[in-house]
């Protein structure tokens, strides 16, 4: 952008006056009364008319004086208005005339009144439009008509704007306007003054030099010292900056995470691929359950898994096919139908479910009480659409310690709902094959509704079994993606994964 | 979830109490079933996969029976039909290689009454939704309904030379041979793998010789037939897994039994091995609830005639023990095989109520992984140094994998679309598709972002490891090398490491203007200037400079010095 003049920054157009604008300014500063017209300021600066009006708008435009405009109406008589008020209205004269002839009137005798024939039309109009004049000629008055005694209203309002007085009856003059005795006209007067940034504007003498920036050779030198700097025109344009702020999303995961800790939970996380044995098995998730078929879950190719820890395969396998517990007298349950395949339990897969994370946290036997929770990214064979993306967050949490039972897990999912700003909570039942029992929190947003929200349970003895946990666990995997969506005032999923540098760097999309 | 569309007419009926939609809605609230969609004369609903007999006019009548009090604890269903049955179906050894096993029951209607329209439509569809679910599309369990008044027991099940079979299909009016049927109908081309081996193929047969089905395909339409009017069924299953065969037909009696019809077992002799009487299909199934696991689960508060009348609610029969109840479960309740499983039937039907939440006592000290602040920390960094922050997906496209060369990431085996098909192993991959997509902003353009890759690691767990990257790039005139090397000693400056650059070859990038970094003789950093030839085709009209700091690479290398 070129600088306005100097060398001012970009962007910060200094304040530069003429020669007449600082005269008017300087008057309007001075004034001892609030405002002053046009006319008189020209006189006060002795400047011409036209530079005058120029160059107050151009102080106006710099935002240094302000204008003020009283627009006046006034009426005033026509030369035929002015004849009317000294020769008597029409109508007036043809009475006359009318009464000076016994009361009839030729045309003729009308023209030999004074009357022309403008003057008589108008008459006649008038006074049959009052229903004073009789139809056809010769002219007489209707039999029993009274003409007025005294002077007509129009003959008062009239004789009102001849004297110049301004509080007349708006409908006779409309009346009067139309027959040409009375104009109105309308006038405006401009006001002027000093704005308050006109006031505070630093004025120099005539051939003063203003500083333009504030360079290293003047903070050297400090000639600085004693002078003035050019002010800029603050509210002019600059020129458009473009910055990082914070991923919406990422912040508002990190809050919910912030939430978290502060409810005493720690964080814990998993990787990604992960074998079937942990992604399901573990969470005695049946291998032939329909959510694990190649429908479901992304499995990857180009690469081989490892079968867990002996020990453990073999204790999720007792429980798989209903054995008791290497050690146990008797089966958790009866397990699921069919044989377990070690084979199906290396299988790399895509994580479809953050319960992996507890799974492994769990087989790290946590000392109860335990809190923990991971918000972090799984994958299912979903169709993308607004509501389901085939990447999504979920918010996995656990708390582990004796004494826990439901009402634990209610109070946990009201607690996070209400962190979140959502305060009416309702439980139904639902099913996991990792809880018993398993419900489903639901959440009404004030605008969305009833919302599922809070998928949980207790986990199952079937569970905690072979994982050596011998303490209540609740257990909950929250979407947390649709959270977000309503914090952030978005309807579509995908926007969560945001990538358009201008919403990113606060600009426009 | 399953769902299924019910008759609201005949589910009132069963009920015992006409229910409007808004009725049922809350009605259904506290069960595992919901409302979808609700007219005048059909409801569809969803069921949770543990309760599918919630998905027939039976199995929802009679859990609303409960709710509304209308009919409370196990209904009376069990009938003495074994005499009438001496012998009911023999299993020839043949069957064992390829489905062995086989159960089934017959149900009786009550005095007066027949086989309806409606229940025998009843009857069919939740049997399609049975073979769907529990039946693994008929591979575990399919299930046939045969009218016994033209069928004669024994009936055996047996894997016979196709060449001798002859039958009349269900859908058909003419006899066909078996190896016609498994050439040409529908059926047979969907299901007939499961049901033939070789020139082979399973057979139910009556004693009299005629063909009922051929499991797990289709049944004969002379005696496998159920129509209106008839008295008396046969419930028959075959499969691979004993449990889901029994399963099944347990669930299939519930529309019968809602319907004041009795069950009987149907006793199954294997040629020259054991007999069953069947009873274990048809009989409740006992399950413990002992009254310390109903405080486990649910807290105190739970007395014994709050127990037994949530039981009978939830259409049980509870018996008291001195350590709690012996429940009766029926076979269509599969569900309930422990403790815990009849407990939340228990919970459920007392209702979770939100206002009884509380939160446990104890005090446990949160806190973030070191791990994670490190990774913000370096996500900080790269928002300071002006980088905009996109939010970018683990899994990218084919094309922009291709795009960079070099060996491929892991290739997911079952993609949804080519736009998600592989898994990146570097973030460059995900933010040159960022640049393509923004060239309509002008430039200069800088993004950064800290998020994970998944890299090959043969011979762990699952053959790749999970590791987390802080990826730039920069985007303008004058960009190159120099401004990528600078950023990586600035964000290694940060965490008070210095890296020593050496030349590599990195897919994507210019010969000789790409470098990795090492600390203490770790690769922990790559970075380099994007090739021409890759940017020319995205539309991007200047060089650009990247760089990616390995922070799983990292973290063990400055640990020491960052954690307190």
């Amino acid at each position: 952008m070129p600088e306005a003049s100097g060398d001012a920054p970009v962007g910060a157009a200094p304040v530069a006056l003429s020669g007449p604008e600082r005269s008017l300014l300087q008057a309007l500063r001075e004034l001892e009364t609030p405002s002053i017209d046009e006319e008189s300021l020209g006189r006060k600066v002795e400047l011409p008319a036209d530079q005058v009006r120029g160059s107050l708008q151009r102080l106006r435009s710099k935002h240094l004086a302000l204008l003020e405009e009283e627009h006046r109406t006034t009426v005033r008589l026509t030369p035929k208005g002015e004849s009317a008020v000294a020769k008597g209205l029409p109508e007036r004269r043809f009475l006359a005339a009318l009464e000076r002839r016994g009361g009839t009137l030729s045309p003729d005798e009308a023209a030999e009144a004074g009357l022309d024939e403008e003057e008589r039309s108008a008459a006649i109009g008038v006074l049959r439009r009052r229903g004073w004049l009789a139809e056809g000629v010769p002219f007489r008055l209707k039999p029993g008509a009274s003409t007025p005694e005294g002077p007509l209203p129009e003959e008062t309002v009239l004789r009102q704007v001849g004297l110049g007085e301004t509080d007349v009856d708006p409908a006779i003059v409309d009346a009067l306007e139309r027959r040409g005795l009375v104009r109105r006209e309308h006038r405006s007067t401009k006001r002027w003054s000093a704005s308050e940034e006109g006031r505070r504007l630093p004025l120099v003498s005539e051939g003063e030099e203003l500083l333009g920036s504030l360079t290293p050779e003047l903070l050297r030198t400090g000639d600085w010292r004693g002078r003035s700097f050019r002010p800029y025109d603050v509210r002019a344009a600059v020129p458009y900056a473009t910055g990082a702020r914070p991923n919406a999303y990422v912040a508002w995961l990190e809050e919910f995470e912030e939430i978290l800790v502060g409810l005493g939970f720690e964080q814990a996380e998993g990787p990604l691929l992960e074998t079937e044995f942990w992604n399901n098995d573990v969470l005695f998730m049946p291998q032939d359950h329909p959510a694990r078929s190649i429908h479901d879950a992304l499995s990857v190719e180009g690469t081989e898994g490892q079968p867990p820890a002996a020990d453990l395969l073999a204790r999720v396998a007792a429980v798989h096919e209903g054995r008791a517990l290497p050690g146990a007298t008797s089966a958790l349950g009866p397990g699921w139908p069919g044989p377990y395949d070690v084979r199906v339990a290396e299988r790399p897969v895509l994580r479809s479910q953050t319960t992996a994370v507890s799974a492994r946290y769990l087989a790290a036997r946590p000392t109860p009480p335990f809190r923990m929770f991971s918000i972090d990214r799984n994958f299912r064979r979903e169709a993308l659409d607004a509501r389901h993306h085939i990447e999504f967050h979920q918010c996995e949490g656990i708390i582990g310690e004796e004494g826990l039972d439901l009402r634990h897990l209610v109070g946990v999912f009201t607690t996070l709902a209400d962190a979140i700003g959502l305060h009416e909570l309702k439980i139904r039942p639902s099913y996991f094959p990792f809880t018993e029992p398993s419900v489903e929190g639901y959440v009404r947003h004030p605008r969305l509704g009833w919302m599922e929200v809070f998928p949980g349970g207790i986990l199952r003895p079937e569970v905690l079994g072979p994982l050596g946990v011998d303490v209540p666990v609740l257990a909950w995997g929250i979407g947390v993606m649709r959270l977000a969506m309503v914090a952030l005032g978005r309807n579509d999923i995908r926007d969560l994964f945001q990538d358009d540098l201008g919403v990113l760097t606060g600009g426009t999309p | 979830m399953p769902r299924s569309t019910l008759d609201a007419d005949r589910l009132c009926a069963i009920a015992g109490r006409t229910l409007a939609g808004a009725a049922l809605d809350d009605l259904l609230f506290g069960s595992k079933a919901e409302v979808e969609a609700h007219d005048a004369s059909a409801l569809t609903v969803s069921v949770t996969p543990d309760r599918l007999d919630l998905l027939s006019e039976g199995g929802l009548g009679l859990y609303l029976q409960g709710v509304l009090g209308t009919a409370r604890g196990l209904p009376d269903y069990r009938a003495k039909l074994e005499d009438t049955l001496a012998a009911g179906f023999t299993v020839d050894r043949s069957v064992d290689a390829l489905r062995p096993s086989i159960g089934g029951a017959v149900v009786r209607a009550p005095a007066g009454r027949e086989l309806d329209a409606g229940l025998l439509a009843e009857a069919v569809r939740f049997q399609e939704i049975l073979h769907a679910s529990i039946g693994r599309n008929r591979r575990a369990a399919s299930l046939g309904i045969y009218p016994i008044d033209r069928l004669e027991f024994p009936v055996r099940y047996a894997l016979e030379a196709m060449s001798v079979v002859q039958f009349v299909p269900l859908d058909a009016s003419d006899e066909v041979g078996a190896p016609e049927f498994f050439r040409d109908h529908p059926m047979a081309h969907v299901y007939g793998p499961m049901g033939r081996a070789g020139d082979s193929c399973l057979t139910l047969r009556d004693a009299t010789g005629v063909i009922l089905s051929l499991p797990p395909v289709l049944n004969g339409r002379t005696a496998g037939e159920a129509r209106v009017g008839d008295r008396e069924l046969l419930i028959e299953a075959t499969g691979t897994r004993e449990r889901s065969v029994a399963e099944a037909v347990g669930l299939m009696l519930v529309p019968f039994v809602a319907q004041g019809w009795e069950v009987g077992p149907i006793p199954v002799e294997r040629v020259g091995r054991e007999r069953s009487d069947g009873a274990a299909i048809v009989d409740p199934h006992s399950v413990d609830l002992p009254s310390r696991l109903l405080r486990t689960l649910g807290g105190e508060g739970f007395s014994a005639s709050v127990v037994e009348r949530r039981l009978a609610e939830a259409r049980l029969a509870g018996h008291p023990q001195p350590h709690g109840w012996l429940v009766d479960a029926p076979p269509w309740r599969p569900d309930l095989t422990t403790p815990v499983d009849v407990g939340e039937d228990v919970l459920l039907a007392e209702g979770v109520r939100p206002e009884e939440g509380i939160l446990p006592s104890s005090r446990t000290r949160g806190r973030l992984r070191p791990e994670t602040l490190f990774r913000r920390r370096f996500a900080s960094s790269l928002l300071g140094l002006g980088l905009a922050a996109p939010h970018t997906t683990l899994l990218v496209s084919e094309s922009a994998v291709a795009r960079l060369g070099g060996e491929l990431p892991l290739h997911i085996r079952n993609p949804v679309s080519a736009e998600f098909a592989y898994v990146r192993d570097r973030l460059l991959v995900s933010h040159l598709e960022v640049l393509a997509r923004n060239t309509r902003h002008g430039y200069p353009q800088r993004l950064g972002e800290v998020a994970p890759v998944v890299v090959r690691a043969p011979g762990t767990e699952t053959g790749a490891r999970t590791r987390y990257h802080a990826g730039l790039v920069l985007a303008h005139e004058g960009a190159g090398f120099a401004d990528a090397a600078s950023l990586v000693d600035y964000l290694l400056r940060t965490v008070d490491v210095t890296a020593v650059r050496e030349p590599a070859e990195i897919p994507g990038t210019i010969a000789g203007r790409a470098a990795r970094a090492r600390v203490a003789g770790e690769p922990v950093a790559e970075m380099g200037e994007v090739a021409p030839d890759i940017l020319a085709p995205l539309g991007v009209p200047v060089p650009v400079g990247w760089a990616e700091v390995d922070l799983s690479a990292l973290w063990p290398l400055v640990r020491p010095r960052t954690t307190h």
